[in-house]
């Protein structure tokens, strides 16, 4: 029966993201959410033990104020959580991230299967994950949308740009998932009320002894403008065809 | 030792990233080293193309992933130290960058829009964060500065005469474990959006799975192909993936862009943003797709389809 683990981010909330006069971004009053692929990792580590039994453990590396999103993700179904957490460990980039993860996961939790989101909502570097692998020295498979375990071994089906590849490795194995591998289910009071009752383990930076440096620099940060002049018309029948004249005078229809 | 080096899982790519990789390397005053997998046509056919060396990758067995090359890779980049890593950022060439990094213990910025090199001969590089909303700059303070470049982010290199470089082929790459059982296309049903000139995108406005038959006949009086948002293809199952248009979708870049029923998602927007003309037809005037519109018409959808059908007809 598997050992699987399953990581998550808790990240701001992009729809609470507006540019500010200056072009700055600003933060202030961003909502907090767990990071949107993450659920589906997590729903994807659950589905698995409903088959195959075992258990999943959740994992996340956090600043100390995402407390909420342990709670949020232990009300989707896994029987316990690493809080990796500290004031150090805010704004990580992927190499200091997966490097925690490594350590933390590679010493003290016994796994057959992680499963990581193909990225995080806020930055979608899509690292995380393949890094991890590579410093637990196990096979990774990314961008799968299809899992099943047979004997001992991964059957995953992973998205390439030419259409599909169905990639089969004995376990351990990380994959990381896409969005439309599952439905993530929505918790209910009952599983929050759960969700507060079950084991969470906590880890510091002092616990975890040793500090990875920050190699990806940060050099500034500038709202992105998406924004373009908008004609509006109506929707009277003059309005419309007025509408189809503005883009046929664009040019850009072949035939008019 | 120095060097600028690119690599990509697709010819096209790695043409596209000899473009990038020549420009950085003459900056630089360095030379440039393409990672190609293939015979020795293929590795003759970069060098013409701009490549001054070329490390040749041995064809894999049939049921090997392409991925089953990080580890030689990895090695060949930490003997040879080079400044700058490229990697062009297919799905397949995202997650071997990163296994790659994580191999030299270096940073890696995912999908780079924009490379300057600063008075150092350092890199700064942009990238968006935040589902699009939000612009980042980066530099990497290890070896090699590592970037996935997004596809067609560069034109495809010329062949140039008189062009002269060394080829090197590496040992062939010990099997992973890992086995390929099966490989299937796409479903060619569909049209590509991502060459699409004209692009008609369904969106949430859009009520029944069959109402999408006359954002269909729209597309075709235009000459164009249709898309969708991520819920018209993940939560409502109506169209594939293949038709998705967002930041973890497909970006697309056509001339003329026609939103129905789109509310305009940071997300979603990011994708078209490149768009020559954005057009957008949406019931609630305050939907965020007029701000990144060019042209919008606010109204019931399904009046207004059907008068925009007997318009373009004419």
């Amino acid at each position: 029966m598997p050992n699987i683990v399953c990581c998550f981010k808790w990240v701001v909330d992009e729809a609470y993201i507006k540019p500010s006069s200056s072009g700055k971004i600003d933060l202030e009053w961003a909502e907090y959410k767990l990071s949107d692929y993450d659920r589906n990792a997590i729903e994807e580590a659950v589905q698995l033990q409903e088959r195959y039994g075992g258990n999943v453990t959740a994992v996340t590396v956090a600043s100390s104020d995402a407390t909420k999103g342990i709670k949020d993700a232990l009300s989707r179904g896994p029987e316990k959580a690493y809080f990796i957490n500290d004031d150090q460990f805010e704004n990580l980039e992927p190499s200091q991230t997966s490097a925690i993860l490594a350590k933390v996961i590679g010493n003290q939790i016994d796994y057959d299967l992680i499963i990581c989101g193909e990225g995080s909502s806020d930055m979608y570097s899509q690292q995380v994950g393949p890094r991890l692998a590579e410093k637990l020295g196990i096979p990774c498979i990314a961008f799968v949308n299809q899992l099943s375990i047979e004997d001992k071994r991964i059957i995953a089906e992973r998205k390439t740009d030419d259409g599909v590849e169905v990639i089969s490795a004995s376990l351990p194995v990380l994959v990381t998932v896409l969005p439309d591998i599952n439905s993530p289910r929505v918790p209910g009071l009952k599983d929050t009320l759960a969700a507060s009752k079950k084991p969470v383990i906590e880890i510091d930076l002092e616990d975890l002894g040793v500090e990875y440096e920050r190699l990806l620099i940060d050099e500034g940060l500038r709202a992105a403008s998406l924004e373009r002049n908008c004609t509006q018309f109506g929707d009277g029948p003059e309005d419309i065809k007025a509408f189809a004249e503005a883009i046929r005078k664009t040019g850009v229809i072949d035939r008019g | 030792m120095s060097g600028v080096w690119i690599y990509a899982d697709k010819y096209e790519q790695g043409l596209e990233l000899l473009t990038a990789g020549r420009g950085l390397a003459d900056m630089l005053g360095m030379k440039l080293t393409a990672l190609v997998s293939g015979d020795i046509n293929r590795a003759q056919d970069f060098i013409t193309r701009g490549a001054d060396e070329v490390l040749l990758l041995p064809p894999l067995a049939e049921n090997q992933p392409v991925q089953d090359y990080v580890p030689i890779m990895a090695d060949e980049a930490r003997d040879a130290d080079p400044d700058v890593f490229l990697i062009a950022a297919s799905l397949k060439g995202k997650e071997m960058a990163a296994r790659i990094a994580a191999r030299l213990d270096t940073a890696l910025c995912s999908e780079s829009s924009l490379m300057n090199i600063d008075d150092n001969g350092k890199l700064r590089m942009e990238r968006l964060m935040y589902g699009g909303a939000a612009i980042q700059t980066v530099s990497i303070s290890s070896r090699p500065q590592m970037a996935t470049i997004p596809p067609r982010s560069y034109e495809a290199a010329q062949i140039q005469s008189d062009r002269q470089g060394s080829i090197k082929t590496l040992t062939l790459p010990e099997p992973s474990g890992m086995q390929v059982m099966e490989r299937k296309g796409k479903d060619q049903a569909s049209g590509d959006i991502i060459t699409a000139r004209i692009i008609v995108c369904a969106g949430r406005g859009i009520e029944n799975q069959e109402d999408l038959a006359m954002v269909r006949e729209l597309a075709e009086i235009l000459g164009g192909e249709v898309a969708c948002t991520r819920p018209i293809s993940e939560e409502k199952h109506w169209m594939t993936e293949e038709s998705c248009i967002g930041l973890s979708a497909k970006e697309v870049k056509p001339a003329l862009y026609l939103g129905i029923g789109v509310s305009g998602q940071i997300q979603h927007v990011v994708g078209i943003r490149e768009a020559g003309i954005i057009c957008a037809v949406n019931s609630d005037e305050n939907a965020p797709i007029f701000e990144s519109a060019d042209y919008g018409i606010t109204g019931d959808l399904y009046q207004i389809i059907p008068a925009l059908i007997e318009e373009f007809k004419k």
